[in-house]
């Protein structure tokens, strides 16, 4: 925890300053784990207010303070839910506006411009976001929980309230489609 | 799929979880985090007391509609029943016709 209980409970009963407190302890946390799970810098801020503000207005709803992790990692993955159902509908609608030559040539100028490290890494961020892009929105937030995030399946229980077989069990099919995916990538 | 065939596939994939770990860092939000955190909350709140201001405007007119409603309807049937055409002495007179009507005009002591 990296908040004492009393904060929490301060921040429940409404003591703003309590609340600023929490969001500072936890903002660049929950900012990397939805700049991992989203792959969209420049959206990560505005998630990261919408799982702050969720949190604000559910915080009378929390059980007790020893919740409060799963509860905002919970609040985390929903947020980035929502985010990529959005993204997903939009990116639908605006395939057919650029062409693929204005895609390669907007990627080349951007690329241009990068440190050899910046681009290595750019690469591995689009590798990764590619093969989470042929997976579900699931799928995708359970892995990167999982084994980017390094979450174990205690705290993965919590999180998304099923046991812990249940929870092998789709942590085994999601792996499966990325492999395959990941296969067909590197064939 | 085989196991043995899905091995160096399978490492590979563990190694790039690792290597996207470290291309995206935990990096701290901008100084205009907090504020526009602060506004969007403050808007929230706005919101959710102009939502309960309609939901009790709408509570009152529907009861004072109602009241109206009931009251044409009601009152004229109540002024049309026969018991509030006459008093309750009257009634009584009806009742006793000789007795309690002299009792209550006072010609018998």
């Amino acid at each position: 925890m990296l908040v004492e209980f009393e904060l929490i409970e301060r921040a429940r009963s409404g003591d703003d300053a309590a609340f600023n407190q929490i969001v500072q302890a936890y903002r660049k946390r929950i900012l990397g784990t939805i700049a991992r799970l989203i792959g969209r810098p420049e959206d990560v801020e505005d998630v990261g207010q919408e799982v702050f503000l969720r949190l604000y207005y559910s915080l009378d709803q929390l059980r007790t303070s020893e919740v409060f992790e799963p509860w905002l990692y919970r609040l985390t993955v929903n947020a980035a839910y929502d985010y990529l159902r959005r993204q997903r509908r939009r990116q639908e609608s605006r395939m057919s506006d650029l062409s693929e030559q204005q895609v390669i040539l907007a990627d080349a100028a951007a690329g241009g411009k990068r440190s050899e490290e910046d681009q290595r890494r750019t690469k591995v961020r689009e590798l990764v976001q590619a093969l989470l892009g042929k997976v579900s929105e699931e799928d995708r937030i359970l892995l990167m929980l999982k084994e980017v995030e390094g979450l174990s399946l205690k705290e993965l229980e919590k999180i998304y309230r099923v046991n812990e077989n249940a929870l092998k069990v789709r942590l085994f099919r999601a792996r499966q489609r990325v492999l395959k995916a990941y296969e067909t990538e590197s064939e | 799929m085989d196991r043995m065939s899905e091995h160096p596939v399978a490492s590979k994939l563990d190694a790039l979880w690792n290597e996207y770990r470290a291309a995206c860092p935990d990096s701290d939000a901008s100084a205009g985090f907090m504020p526009a955190l602060w506004q969007r909350i403050e808007a929230r709140r706005v919101a959710n007391i102009s939502v309960f201001r309609r939901l009790v405007q709408v509570c009152v007119g529907a009861t004072l509609a109602l009241t109206v409603l009931m009251g044409a309807i009601l009152i004229p049937r109540l002024e049309s029943a026969l018991i509030y055409n006459a008093t309750y002495v009257d009634v009584l007179a009806a009742d006793h016709p000789n007795t309690y009507v002299d009792i209550l005009t006072g010609e018998i002591r």
